[in-house]
């Protein structure tokens, strides 16, 4: 009877371990096999893994004197990790609807992440989707997904998203959009849409 | 000689703006929209220039990349539930170059109401006067496509240009 | 499908030789020129303020080589470099981060206006 309970908890586990990703020792998300494709098909790749420990050492390289260095700090101070690919390619088709579905599948998984926008014009095959990770009300990670012609990038922030220290970050072009999504997330109309329209530097920091 | 060559930007600017210009205001039939991609399509090929081999390489380059901006910039601008190619004949409707005669101007702006793929073509050809085997490798589309978009666009066209000489004889 | 190409303009009949009369290179307009060679001069200022900011680090950084001599530790001078290398992968992610999230409010905006006529 033990015998069979073990072997339902481990195959339970199994499944759980295939759906969700692997992590790494910092808490992020090893790189998915489709990142891997497309980093094979791009001209160019960029990819940031800064986990938790990583972004604490870096804070302190940030200059308390200049006001943008100090609201980057501020940001970065608590979170749990940045995960960040961008991919440009030399041409259109490089990546599928199937490896954009695989994406969101992925960085999805284990977690409880609404999505706050999903923008997919089926005639330029271009996708936007932005999720959130509540925990207790409060934003814990926030994922964004841009796919366009020539380039994909993945942005994905775990730990206490501080929003209203992203719309101050005018040193690093301001990202006060992020206020819009803030809004969203909080209960206002949401943006999930699947609208029909008539068409390599690696630079990664992993600990 | 093409060892000794060295791409000079500000010439090629000189020698291929204005088929640069002329082929993504024929593409998207916008003045405007067509100076941007224009200035795009060089700071682009600012970023390329160890790349550019020869003359005819930046020709060639220039064409490629200002039929993939000029189609990248019509994506961007679709407006939802609008017929495009109807904004572009709205738009064309501006005051004609002098030079030409209102049957070239009326054939430039029936131009601009073909598909997109077959105007493509047909402007490569007319325009840049490229083979179909020039144009399959400018637009990275199959030959035996850029025949079928020659074909079908070149008859399109002449059935409309037909009638509207009908019209514009009848007008006379 | 397979037809007769001209490759010659002579060859071509009537309507194409219209067509391509229509169809003769448009002169650029005389500032597209100015604005080209305008916003390459800026973007080279850019890049060279890039470089000027990457060779003042390497005086920093052998600056700090030379305190050496006075007494700092190896381990401090690979702590500072990490330390520059993480913030600048900082830095690296939030641009990315802003530009995905301007391109998405970009295209929400498009999505959110009013259709002609409606």
């Amino acid at each position: 009877m033990k015998n069979r309970v073990a072997i339902w908890v481990l195959g339970l586990a199994g499944i759980a371990l295939a759906v969700a990703p692997a992590r790494a020792q910092n808490g992020l998300p090893m790189p998915s096999p489709v990142e891997k494709e497309l980093a094979a098909r791009a001209s160019n790749v960029t990819e940031v893994t800064l986990g938790k420990n990583m972004l604490g050492f870096a804070a302190k390289f940030l200059d308390g004197k200049d006001k943008d260095e100090e609201a980057t700090r501020h940001l970065i101070e608590g979170l749990d990790g940045i995960y960040v690919r961008e991919y440009e390619f030399d041409k259109e088709g490089q990546y599928s609807a199937v490896d954009i579905e695989k994406l969101r599948t992925y960085f999805q998984s284990g977690g409880e992440w609404s999505s706050i926008v999903h923008e997919h014009d089926k005639r330029s095959g271009e996708t936007t989707d932005v999720m959130m990770k509540m925990v207790n009300g409060q934003p814990h990670g926030l994922f964004v997904l841009d796919a366009e012609a020539r380039e994909l990038s993945i942005v994905l922030i775990l730990g206490p998203v501080k929003m209203e220290d992203l719309s101050k970050l005018s040193g690093i072009g301001g990202l006060g959009v992020l206020g819009d999504i803030d809004a969203d997330s909080h209960g206002n109309a949401n943006r999930n849409k699947d609208k029909v329209k008539p068409p390599k530097a690696k630079t990664g920091g992993d600990e | 000689m093409a060892h000794n060559w060295q791409p000079d930007f500000e010439k090629l600017v000189d020698e291929h703006q204005s088929m640069v210009f002329s082929l993504a205001w024929r593409m998207t039939g916008d003045r405007g929209l067509a100076e941007e991609v224009a200035q795009d399509v060089f700071l682009e090929l600012d970023r390329h220039m160890t790349r550019i081999e020869s003359p005819e390489h930046a020709l060639n380059w220039l064409r490629r990349v200002a039929m993939s901006r000029s189609a990248d910039a019509l994506r961007r601008r679709r407006v939802r539930g609008v017929d495009l190619w109807v904004e572009i004949e709205e738009k064309h409707g501006s005051p004609a170059e002098e030079r030409q005669s209102p049957l070239e101007t009326r054939l430039e702006q029936l131009l601009s109401t073909l598909p997109e793929a077959q105007r493509a073509a047909l402007i490569l050809r007319y325009q840049e006067d490229m083979t179909p085997e020039e144009i399959a490798s400018a637009v990275e589309t199959p030959l035996a496509t850029v025949k079928s978009n020659l074909h079908r666009g070149l008859k399109l066209l002449r059935a409309k240009a037909t009638t509207n000489l009908k019209e514009y004889i009848r007008g006379l | 499908m397979d037809f007769e190409w001209p490759d010659q303009p002579e060859k071509f009949d009537e309507f194409e030789q219209e067509l391509k009369q229509a169809m003769e290179r448009r002169p650029a307009p005389p500032s597209l020129k100015r604005r080209i060679m305008q916003k390459r001069s800026a973007r080279r200022t850019e890049r060279h303020h890039t470089t000027m900011i990457w060779w003042q680090r390497l005086a920093a950084s052998l600056l700090i080589a030379g305190v050496i001599a006075g007494g700092f530790g190896y381990r401090q001078i690979e702590e500072r470099r990490k330390g520059e290398e993480a913030k600048q992968q900082v830095l690296t992610a939030l641009r990315i981060t802003n530009q995905v999230l301007n391109n998405m409010n970009r295209k929400l905006a498009e999505h959110d206006k009013p259709e002609n006529g409606k």
